[in-house]
């Protein structure tokens, strides 16, 4: 295994030498004579170090400015900076460690000591950073898994009503475009990145209503008749209602909220004519207006059992020119804005 | 002569810079080191010239090595000069020079004794 490296700053040459003496058998030493040389050193070729030996009293530059600039830069997240000042005064020691100083050595150096100090102080740098890595992994692991979930649980859905498991994808894609587009324009919404995720995954549920309508209706090929078309509209209010009888503790998760705002709204029009409850314009949560839109656009450029795929410009066109219901205008126009980046979903 | 016997002779603390270190080459390395090291010499130039922040760090240095090596004697002259020169005390800091100075010929004559006894 490659030796970890260590930076002794210090501006007497017998030190240096007596902590090199000390070390380096066991690890890789370059030195520094003052605060200048070290700041230097790091600057050019920090992320080789795994510690910092630093002496206090230094010509040029002290070592405690040393140790402010490299908190200041947020250097020590990688290395731990050990002083080694033979100035042991309390106020001293306490100043370093505020700065961010990770120990402190006083003289005289014992070779045993100083060396165990060493290594132990590197052995928990270096726990802390695998620990941190498994955290990361099991975090992204364990959102893959979230996803898979919820995409596997749309796919169903998506199969019984017999169109491609391709548009929870295009809806969850579209929805997060738009969104990151509207927040260019407004803060309004006060949307954050992971608010515009979440709305984004939740979107994947808008249609489990869906389940609960009998295959005839939902899979017919001809135009359904006023009645059919009644039964059809129940499926939001419905997906909503299965998500309202989940326990209470997983409504009030933010994905399940989120979810029931999409089910219950994303039929509803922005001039207050869509269904189930006709909330118009701002009455009609965010997450669904974005969510309504991206359904549009992608059921107009989908075939599917009933219709005949639009080209993009077709769509775009009859949306803008509001053939398919009333949109938000800002919404509309994020929508002209991303046009070039959906011809390629 | 032993270096036991030389640090005896000059005030020091061998028994400690042994444990410490380990091994008597070891210390002997660094004690013949410290004929070269020129922190006593800048300290006195610079109590001359009257930079006395440059007095200090040299001093404060000195002080360090001695820690290091249990140059016990010098060891406490040279931190009664620290504290006069971080006090500002500028006089204070003249006065102890003396006895900083006699400490320190005391250990590099014995070391120059020590070292002629060994290569004869």
């Amino acid at each position: 295994m490659k030796k970890q490296k260590i930076l002794i700053v210090d501006d007497s040459e017998m030190n240096r030498a007596l902590l090199l003496e000390i070390l380096e058998n066991q690890y890789d030493i370059e030195e520094a004579e003052n605060g200048v040389a070290a700041i230097e050193i790091l600057s050019r070729q920090r992320n080789e170090f795994s510690l910092v030996l630093l002496d206090i009293m230094m010509p040029e530059m002290d070592g405690l400015a040393v140790l402010s600039h490299i908190n200041k830069y947020r250097w020590n997240e990688r290395f731990a900076v050990i002083m080694i000042s033979a100035d042991d005064s309390p106020e001293k020691m306490q100043r370093a460690y505020k700065m961010g100083a990770f120990d402190y050595i006083s003289r005289p150096f014992d070779s045993v000591i100083v060396r165990r100090r060493i290594s132990n102080t590197m052995l928990l740098y270096e726990r802390q950073r695998q620990l941190e890595e498994t955290i990361a992994e099991q975090f992204r692991e364990q959102e893959r898994n979230n996803k898979l979930m919820i995409a596997i649980l749309s796919h169903i859905v998506e199969f019984r009503n017999g169109e491609s498991g391709a548009h929870v994808l295009h809806v969850n894609t579209i929805t997060e475009l738009l969104l990151r587009q509207l927040i260019l324009h407004t803060d309004r919404y006060s949307l954050s990145k992971s608010d515009i995720s979440l709305i984004s995954l939740a979107s994947s549920l808008h249609d489990i209503g869906k389940i609960a309508i009998s295959d005839e209706i939902l899979n017919k090929p001809g135009r359904l008749t006023n009645e059919e078309f009644e039964v059809i509209k129940t499926h939001s209010a419905i997906g909503a209602d299965m998500l309202s009888e989940l326990p209470t503790e997983q409504q009030d998760m933010p994905l399940v909220k989120t979810a029931t705002e999409i089910c219950r709204w994303h039929h509803e029009r922005y001039d207050g004519r869509g269904y189930p409850d006709g909330l118009k314009e701002d009455e009609i949560p965010i997450s669904a207006q974005a969510v309504s839109l991206a359904d549009v656009y992608d059921a107009l450029t989908s075939e599917r059992c009933y219709k005949k795929a639009y080209t993009h410009n077709e769509s775009i066109k009859m949306i803008i020119e509001g053939q398919c219901g009333a949109f938000n205008p800002l919404l509309l126009q994020c929508l002209e804005e991303i046009a070039d980046l959906l011809k390629n979903i | 002569m032993t270096l036991k016997e030389c640090y005896s002779s000059f005030g020091g603390d061998f028994d400690s810079v042994l444990l410490r270190l380990s091994r008597e080459q070891l210390v002997e390395k660094f004690v013949y080191k410290f004929l070269d090291d020129k922190s006593f010499h800048l300290f006195k130039t610079s109590m001359e010239n009257k930079d006395y922040v440059e007095a200090l760090r040299a001093v404060h240095t000195l002080k360090g090595i001695c820690q290091n090596l249990s140059f016990t004697k010098l060891y406490e002259s040279s931190n009664i000069t620290t504290l006069a020169l971080k006090e500002n005390d500028y006089q204070k800091a003249a006065e102890s020079m003396p006895q900083l100075s006699e400490d320190y010929h005391l250990i590099i004559n014995a070391i120059k004794v020590y070292q002629s006894c060994k290569e004869a």
